[in-house]
């Protein structure tokens, strides 16, 4: 019974950091309908640049977070108005060729400038138990990456339902050339998005790490693209709401059917691949999004 | 549109039409012959200080690339069904080959009698719930697929056949007949003027050495195979039908192409082209492990597509070249003029590709072969027959009778 | 109307398409401050291409001018700014959003503050708007969200509106209506409107002028009740 609650709370504090980095391709993909493959990367760049801050540069942690945050939003920001821009936003192929050669680019020139052995990450929370009941510990850990998803979640909400960037974001994510017509710059709505996105990444990947059972490489985010991607299409790819959900339960999922149902911990990410090829099967919508009408 | 008058100008069908396609094979095996002997490694270049091997086993290597991205160019170039798992059934090729040979003897060719209907098939079982599954999506599932293919091999039921961690050693049973003058015609290449050098030392070659060229000659055959078939296929109603699901989908359904047959058949085929690639890479390399088939390789196959030319066969071998030798080429350099050393530790391969890619999608997007070709159509251009029309004798544009659409892209 | 003597828009020599398929074929007509102009035509003659030519939508070649600006070849976002408003074809809601929020987008390029007033006074005129402030857009009505749409586009307090088929789809009840409170807000605001339109004679019915295109060229024009007594006009358009 202890070793279940134990079970749940790992499960609930992984997934923060997938709902995170599920929140963050949501966020693309409400506005463009595109996937960007390179979003793990993007994050895990921002986690290396407030370890940067943090470690080399003496920043308080959350300052520094707050800082790589803001950089890795300024550096989005850069890559959509250079790469994203010019090509044609119903025209998805180029646009992934893109997203995928960034995938390459930056994880690479983050194994150049940091090489791949494992570095220890600041941490973020007050280390040690909130309350102990048993075996059964609830770590500030946990807590700490709840609160950070609520807070996300609300700003987020608060952005897009009450500032005007927000409100231009929501509408091009409905109707671009309405849009268009009531004097909204798409181009730069859309940047915003793609640097909100890479804000929320890197604070994601900085949570995941700090833990004090994980440390931050290169290849971090390699597989954890794909649990974030099985979170988003769960949720329904384009509901905020639905990520966070998504998120929790594929960490749930990992850290408790896993075990339980005896298979090996290398079958997590088999678990995930599962999920996500259901969901968009069955339900492509996922819970919470908004059904596609197709014709034909 | 005309960027110059080419410098001839053939017709198909006409005797210069026959002597081009003939100089063109036997351009091909000549350099074929050229690097089966040359790379032999003994063929590097060396460039500030660094050396850059053009050894036959990367050759090879680029080979199964080459079949593996070809398999892409079914799927992807031609029913548009962007798929970023082809490393899963590269890998499964590989570990089935390995497997059969090693604990049970086989031949390395015979192997492809279990390979082809086994990755054909798997294709074919991945093609099904593909159907529904469209565009980005299904580009993400089949990253996922390629995503878990290290696990899976990884798994202690499968152990005692893939080796686990260590992976599947596999001792390379291509000898060359006895009866084939390798070493001789080493010898004889030596003695060439000006060129002879680049043909070894003038010791003949080991039995290693013999081994590798026998390898890539079979290699290159298996591949032209390959290449034959799908460019059949191409020709085929069932590849026109492909194209057109790939084209535009409502109008394939509703002229009758069964959207479903074709896809998944194309899934198949593809699966099985990558299949066949593993087999050949692991029988260059002699070792199969999980490291190598993760979902790296599978965007690099993408990466492959893409430099060479979605939906051409040539394009095929260009990209398997390029991520066969940039990513190798780019950790031998190890020193720059004007780059500090440090920079170049480290995947540099991985920039290179990343960035090329990107500025690939930027100034030939439709990859390095439309480059290529426009060079090429500057000295030959072919036009197809004007088709003879009975009763007509003058036939100013030929060209309106016949689309592009129609014409194979090779 | 009250029609003044200003010119709110000017267009000479107008040529546009859609990439290789060109649609308008060089036209020449304009607008007078006040004025409701009407466009007319068969499917396909190019009603729907020339306003998204003046509203920037698509690439044009010509002069066009709003207002004694010129144009050039800036594009939508940057046309609203100089005071056009355009209600696309099919309306062109925002359905995700609730319908507080479609008029709120509309008034996005205003920087003063009189913007929630402006909702009230919709909010006054269209009560089930306010009924339904907070609903998805997509929920209403077609009629309802025509008005939506109109509303939407007057709350940038544009110069000159342009009305893209507005009765399409419509019950024709509905439509007289709908028809009926353009002329109004006509009259109120003194909103310059340019309507395409195929429902002939509804639309001549509140309009000054008309003019009526013909495979991307302008056919004929005049005074609206010209037009209507025209026989061509009526056997071909209107059929009657």
């Amino acid at each position: 019974m202890e070793l279940l609650i134990n079970r749940v709370f790992d499960g609930l504090s992984n997934g923060a950091t997938y709902a995170l980095l599920a929140m963050a391709l949501v966020m693309i993909f409400k506005a463009t309908t595109l996937i960007n493959f390179a979003q793990g990367e993007f994050a895990m760049f921002g986690g290396f640049i407030v370890m940067v801050l943090v470690l080399e540069q003496g920043l308080p942690v959350w300052i520094g977070v707050i800082v790589g945050m803001i950089l890795s939003a300024v550096l989005a920001a850069v890559i959509e108005r250079t790469l994203i821009r010019p090509f044609d936003p119903a025209d998805h192929l180029p646009l992934v060729i893109i997203t995928l050669g960034l995938f390459l680019a930056i994880n690479a020139i983050a194994g150049i400038v940091w090489r791949f052995d494992p570095r220890a990450f600041p941490e973020m929370f007050p280390s040690g138990n909130v309350f102990t009941y048993g075996n059964a510990s609830l770590s500030w850990y946990t807590v700490g990456t709840m609160v950070t998803i609520a807070v996300v979640a609300g700003g987020l909400t608060l952005l897009l339902n009450k500032t005007k960037i927000g409100l231009a974001f929501r509408a091009v994510s409905s109707n671009l050339e309405s849009s268009e017509l009531v004097g909204i710059r798409v181009g730069p709505t859309l940047q915003f998005g793609w640097a909100i996105a890479a804000a929320v990444g890197t604070l994601g990947v900085a949570v995941f790490v700090a833990s004090p059972v994980r440390q931050l490489e290169p290849q971090v985010m390699v597989t954890g693209l794909i649990f974030a991607v099985s979170a988003a299409a769960l949720g329904g790819l384009d509901s905020l709401g639905g990520a966070i959900a998504g998120g929790l339960a594929i960490g749930l999922v990992q850290s408790i059917v896993v075990p339980y149902l005896g298979v090996p911990s290398e079958l997590s990410l088999f678990a995930a691949v599962a999920v996500l090829m259901l969901v968009l099967l069955f339900k492509p919508a996922g819970l919470f999004g908004t059904a596609a009408v197709e014709r034909v | 549109m005309a960027a110059g008058t080419p410098m001839f100008t053939i017709e198909k069908g006409s005797a210069q039409y026959r002597a081009y396609r003939i100089l063109g094979f036997a351009l091909l095996a000549l350099l074929i012959f050229i690097v089966a002997f040359a790379f032999n490694d003994t063929g590097s270049i060396t460039l500030f200080d660094n050396d850059y091997k053009l050894s036959i086993t990367r050759v090879t290597k680029a080979i199964s690339f080459m079949v593996a991205i070809l398999g892409l160019q079914v799927v992807a170039g031609f029913t548009g069904q962007l798929s970023l798992g082809q490393g899963f059934f590269f890998g499964t090729g590989a570990y089935l080959s390995a497997w059969l040979v090693a604990d049970h003897g086989w031949n390395w060719f015979a192997t492809l009698a279990v390979v082809v209907p086994v990755c054909f098939l798997l294709g074919l079982l991945f093609g099904v719930p593909a159907l529904r599954i469209k565009g980005l999506y299904l580009a993400l599932v089949t990253l996922g697929l390629a995503a878990i293919f290290p696990s899976l091999i990884l798994l202690d039921i499968l152990e005692p056949y893939t080796g686990g961690a260590a992976g599947k050693q596999v001792d390379s049973d291509l000898k060359p007949p006895g009866w084939l003058p390798l070493d001789g015609t080493v010898d004889l290449l030596n003695k060439l003027p000006v060129f002879g050098q680049y043909f070894g030392e003038g010791s003949g070659l080991s039995s290693k050495q013999e081994q590798r060229v026998w390898t890539f000659f079979l290699m290159v055959v298996l591949a032209l195979v390959c290449f034959k078939m799908v460019n059949n296929l191409v020709k085929s109603r069932p590849g026109r039908a492909m194209r057109a699901v790939r084209d535009n989908e409502t109008s394939a359904a509703v002229n009758g192409i069964s959207l479903s047959y074709h896809k998944t058949m194309s899934f198949g085929v593809a699966s099985a082209l990558g299949g066949v690639g593993g087999m050949v890479y692991v029988a260059e390399l002699g070792i199969a492990s999980q490291g190598d088939f993760t979902q790296l390789l599978s965007i690099l196959f993408i990466v492959g597509l893409v430099v060479g030319g979605v939906g051409t066969l040539s394009g095929a071998v260009i990209g398997g070249l390029v991520i066969a030798f940039i990513p190798d080429w780019a950790s031998s350099t190890r020193g720059f003029p004007g780059l500090p050393e440090r920079w170049l530790q480290g995947p540099t391969g991985g920039l290179i590709l990343g960035i090329g890619l990107i500025v690939l999608t930027f100034v030939l997007p439709g990859g390095v072969i439309v480059g290529i070709r426009k060079i090429r159509d500057r000295i030959v251009r072919i036009i197809p027959r004007p088709p003879v029309i009975p009763g007509q004798h003058d036939l100013s544009d030929a060209d309106a009778f016949n689309s592009p659409a129609t014409a194979a892209t090779v | 109307m009250n029609a003044t003597d200003n010119v709110m828009l000017d267009v000479k020599g107008l040529r546009g398409g859609y990439g290789a398929i060109q649609v308008l074929h060089g036209l020449d007509f304009h607008v007078m401050e006040g004025e409701i102009v009407v466009i007319l035509g068969a499917n396909g003659a190019g009603k729907t291409t020339t306003l998204r030519a003046i509203s920037g939508m698509i690439e044009r070649t010509g002069a066009i001018t709003v207002a004694g600006e010129a144009v050039g070849s800036a594009k939508a976002p940057d046309i609203v700014r100089k005071g056009v408003a355009h209600v696309p074809q099919g309306r062109g809601t925002l359905p995700e959003l609730s319908v507080e929020d479609n008029l709120r987008v509309g008034a996005f390029i205003r920087k003063d503050d009189e913007v929630d007033s402006d909702m009230d006074q919709w909010f006054e005129a269209y009560p089930v708007l306010r009924e339904r402030k907070n609903q998805r857009a997509g929920s209403l009505s077609g009629g309802e969200q025509q008005m939506l749409a109109v509303a939407r586009a007057l709350m940038s307090r544009p110069r000159l509106l342009l009305l893209d088929e507005p009765s399409l789809g419509l019950a024709p009840i509905i439509v007289s209506d709908l028809f009926e409170r353009f002329a109004e807000i006509n009259k109120e605001t003194g909103t310059t409107m340019l309507v395409v339109e195929q429902n002939a004679q509804l639309a001549l019915g509140i309009a000054a002028r008309g003019y009526v295109l013909e495979s991307g060229e302008i056919f004929t024009e005049g005074p609206a009740d010209e037009l209507i007594d025209d026989d061509a006009i009526r056997k071909a358009y209107l059929g009657i």
